[in-house]
């Protein structure tokens, strides 16, 4: 007998949520074949077994937290018999079958389930669809549970202000409140952020470019990447734009090792991403951003944000950032606040691109403005140090061939 | 193609003037769209000429022949004598009144309708025939098909107008006929069997399963059927039809019944009622991204659209059931989606009417649909022969039954009685509303009426009715 354990994955992780068996009790598995899947605060991580076998035991079932360490797999060694306790089998029995809808099954004359019906009159029900309300989503408070005009009108504002969980409302009960336990990415983007921010003092630059540009630019040379199979995005313009800047301000490619007093100056530039996920925000990283051209940068940044987003990101590609980029632009709003990224010292926020009145000569004119934002962390930095910083990243982004120059 | 035949271009085009298409037109055009209505022959549609009005206004005239002839217990006696040429005057004078109207109300709201046989080109042409040869062509920003249905013919028995005949003609006829063998044993027959038999006529009713209105449940068709069987109508139960002679101008219906006893019946006419078909051929669905469903009708959302994304369906042409009022409501829904509104289909109760003896109309559910959807049921029932209004009217036939859900929801009403087509739209509105069994015990209904037993029936189904 051989037991497979959830092994030390790094990055201070010390346990992880089970996604899914990838083997049943009695299968025959083969050296290095993936057992389970187990989500940790970075990523859905498989479990490989160091050796062959047959599986004899499974621990847990999908949804459990297992700890680093912990046995999930116990494989019977060929020769070996496989003992099964008898009493056991029918507890891990369900996940031999998952669901699945078998064509042959006959639909009961009596279906399982009472169907759910909308409790509320015509007009309600057209005023659910005039607000774009999925009605069978409402919790009504008249009598008997039916829905009320007040209720419908409710549910609107109240998507409206929570929208990510309004649209994923609860199959069968619709209370008034709903609990989502914290655990794996949230979890982790809580506790980074609450210690980066009681931590490092931050301090916001706020600042705008003209890249009116730098979108002619990538208007023209987008095609052009886009035979190559790239997209050309603005978020490759600004890394490579950061890297020089960061270059010619060391202090802010940088971190702070509190217990040493010492502050870290790095001569790599690893920039992380902050990527949307239906997970949570996520941070790839670019390793030595400074070392690639503009298209290697699109092309792998679209990667990593497309690996993130399908949670097939490998752990060290979620690791050893020295510098971050939230590229909240794509979203929307004006300015924000960003936190810093440990144990990176700043952050810079990227806006979304506008036309803007702006006075050039004394005349009007309309450019295209895009605003930024640099959290730092004051320890390590002052504001006129971030302010320079910020002078040359701007001075790179409205003049591209600036950049170009420096990419030669 | 006539010379010169010009593209003129409109907002919204409806092809057939019954029920669901002129209200489609009417209120579209009331939404500010500029809309042409096609029809091939009046407006009205199988309503007007075919079926409820003609139907209704014949069924009328019998059922007084009849009162008349059995005034029960009352203190009445009196012999009556008609003219049935002057019946079916006045329905062709009911129909007229009604065409006009629907005419009238289209030129009112701006409506332009063009009397011809529509055919699609493609998603957005349709081309219009009309009688005297004379085409032309409308491009259009939306279409709503209207085109109705026709009765099913049997299988290697068409209809020939003069021994085989449908619902249309039967209707037509302008002397009761002796002998009516009616194949099938839905609606129409129980209506127009009822009609003919109070009218004098030996109606014989062939009937492939042991059930007559199978669509309904059999507690109250059992209140019908039993009256069947009083006015002399025979129902051949588990029966086949096997074959049509002719012999000296009657038809000679052969039947297998039960056990594959063979049985030849003589008739004047032999009324197939068999089942509806939609009229989907000859108006260039092909030319479209139109769809239909397995059983032939027009594949329709909840909005009424097709699965072309310019094009509607409403009425029988998008399935059953094939009713007048479902139409008018899916024609209106139809239009206000095309001017963007946030109309849908969403009806819970589509009431079910049959002009039979006593009278079935159902909303909702019943008994047996409501168990086979999923839900657990109370019922409530109250019989008119506790009500003091059916009483002093002689008519006590017949139930008000309620079926609602475990928490009081009211799922579903059936009622079979006098007058129960009257009585029906207040049960359509307590469903659509969502109503308990409270709500409706908790309505006063007013004394005496038949209304009451609506009540009375929810209260049955709380447990705590007062007058039974």
């Amino acid at each position: 007998m051989v037991d497979v354990k959830f092994p030390d994955v790094g990055e201070g992780i010390t346990e992880g949520t089970l996604v899914k068996w990838l083997v049943k009790i009695g299968d025959e598995v083969k050296a290095d074949q993936a057992v389970a899947e187990i989500e940790t605060d970075k990523a859905i991580v498989e479990i490989p077994t160091s050796k062959g076998g047959k599986v004899s035991k499974l621990y847990g079932k999908e949804g459990d937290i297992i700890k680093v360490g912990s046995t999930i797999v116990t494989l019977a060694l060929p020769g070996e018999e496989m003992r099964i306790p008898e009493a056991e089998l029918p507890e891990v029995k369900p996940q031999e079958k998952p669901v699945e809808v078998k064509p042959e099954i006959k639909i009961p004359e009596k279906p399982a389930e009472v169907p759910q019906r909308v409790l509320a009159a015509p007009a309600t029900r057209r005023l659910a669809r005039e607000l774009g309300v999925d009605i069978s989503a409402v919790a009504g408070s008249g009598p008997g549970g039916r829905v009320t005009d007040e209720d419908i009108r409710k549910f609107a504002e109240l998507k409206h202000e929570v929208e990510p969980v309004a649209v994923q409302p609860l199959p069968e009960m619709k209370p008034a409140e709903e609990r989502i336990q914290i655990k794996g990415i949230r979890k982790t983007i809580g506790e980074r952020m609450v210690k980066s921010l009681f931590t490092a003092p931050h301090v916001v630059s706020m600042d705008e470019a003209d890249v009116t540009e730098l979108v002619s630019l990538r208007e023209k040379e987008k095609k052009l990447a886009q035979e190559k199979g790239v997209k050309l995005t603005y978020l490759a313009f600004i890394i490579k734009a950061a890297t020089v800047a960061l270059k010619q301000h060391p202090y802010l490619n940088a971190s702070l090792d509190a217990q040493k007093n010492e502050i870290v100056l790095k001569r790599y530039y690893n920039i992380g991403i902050a990527v949307d996920t239906p997970e949570g925000l996520m941070v790839p990283v670019i390793k030595n951003a400074d070392q690639k051209s503009i298209m290697e940068l699109a092309k792998e940044g679209e990667r990593l944000a497309e690996e993130a987003r399908n949670r097939k990101i490998k752990l060290p590609d979620l690791k050893g950032n020295t510098f971050t980029i939230t590229n909240i632009g794509s979203i929307g709003g004006i300015f924000s606040t960003p936190i810093i990224n440990p144990p990176d010292v700043a952050i810079l926020g990227v806006h979304r691109i506008r036309d803007m009145p702006v006075v050039i000569d004394g005349e009007v004119r309309v450019r295209k403005i895009m605003p930024l934002v640099l959290s730092f962390d004051h320890r390590v930095l002052d504001g006129a140090q971030a302010a320079r910083f910020m002078n040359t990243l701007i001075e790179h982004l409205e003049d591209p061939d600036l950049l170009l120059l420096d990419v030669m | 193609m006539v010379m010169g035949d010009i593209v003129t271009g409109c907002d919204v085009l409806v092809i057939g003037g019954g029920p669901g298409g002129y209200t489609a037109a009417i209120r579209a055009s009331q939404l500010g769209r500029d809309v042409v209505l096609a029809e091939r022959y009046d407006l009205g549609g199988a309503c007007v000429y075919r079926g409820c009005i003609p139907s209704k206004t014949l069924i009328h005239a019998a059922n007084l022949i009849y009162d008349i002839k059995n005034p029960g217990n009352i203190g009445i006696k009196a012999s009556v004598e008609f003219d049935y040429k002057k019946i079916q005057e006045r329905r062709f004078e009911v129909v007229k009144k009604l065409r006009d109207g629907i005419g009238n109300l289209c030129k009112k709201y701006g409506v332009q309708v063009i009397k011809g046989e529509a055919y699609l080109e493609s998603s957005d042409k349709a081309r219009i025939t009309s009688h005297d040869g004379t085409t032309s062509t409308f491009e259009f920003g939306n279409a709503i098909i209207a085109t109705g249905s026709r009765s099913q013919e049997l299988p290697g028995l068409p209809f020939d107008g003069k021994l085989v005949i449908d619902s249309n003609e039967a209707l037509g006829l302008m002397k009761v006929p002796e002998d009516l063998v009616i194949i099938g044993a839905g609606y129409i027959s129980a209506e127009l069997g009822t009609m003919f038999a109070k009218l004098g006529t030996k109606v014989k009713i062939v009937q492939r399963s042991s059930r007559i209105l199978t669509r309904f449940d059999p507690e109250v068709v059992e209140v019908v059927s039993q009256k069947m069987k009083k006015l002399g109508i025979e129902i051949y139960y588990n029966s086949k039809f096997r074959g049509l002679r002719e012999d000296n101008n009657k038809a000679v219906v052969k039947i297998s019944e039960d056990k594959g006893i063979e049985t030849e019946l003589r008739a004047d006419k032999v009324l197939i009622a068999v089942g509806i078909r939609p009229n989907t051929e000859k108006i260039g669905l092909e030319n479209t991204r139109i769809e239909l469903d397995e059983r032939g009708f027009i594949k329709v959302d909840e909005k009424r659209r097709t699965t072309d994304p310019k094009i509607f369906a409403v009425g029988d042409v998008s399935g059953p059931p094939f009713v007048a009022h479902k139409a008018f409501r899916e024609g209106k829904v139809a239009a206000e989606v095309i001017a963007g509104l946030p109309s849908a289909f969403d009806n819970r109760s589509i009431p079910e009417t049959v002009f039979s003896d006593p009278e079935i109309a159902t909303a909702g559910l019943d008994e047996v649909s409501a168990r086979k959807s999923g839900f657990e049921i109370k019922t409530g029932k109250f019989p008119f022969r506790a009500s003091g209004s059916a009483l002093t009217m002689d008519s006590t036939d017949g139930f008000v039954k309620v079926v609602s859900g475990m928490n009081g929801e009211i799922l579903g009403i059936n009622i079979v009685g006098a007058n129960a087509s009257m009585l029906i739209g207040e049960a359509s509105h307590s469903i659509e509303m969502a109503a308990f069994l409270e709500d409706l015990a908790g309505t006063i209904h007013p004394h005496p009426t038949l209304s009451e037993a609506l009540a009375e029936a929810a209260e049955a189904a709380l447990g705590k009715v007062v007058h039974i």
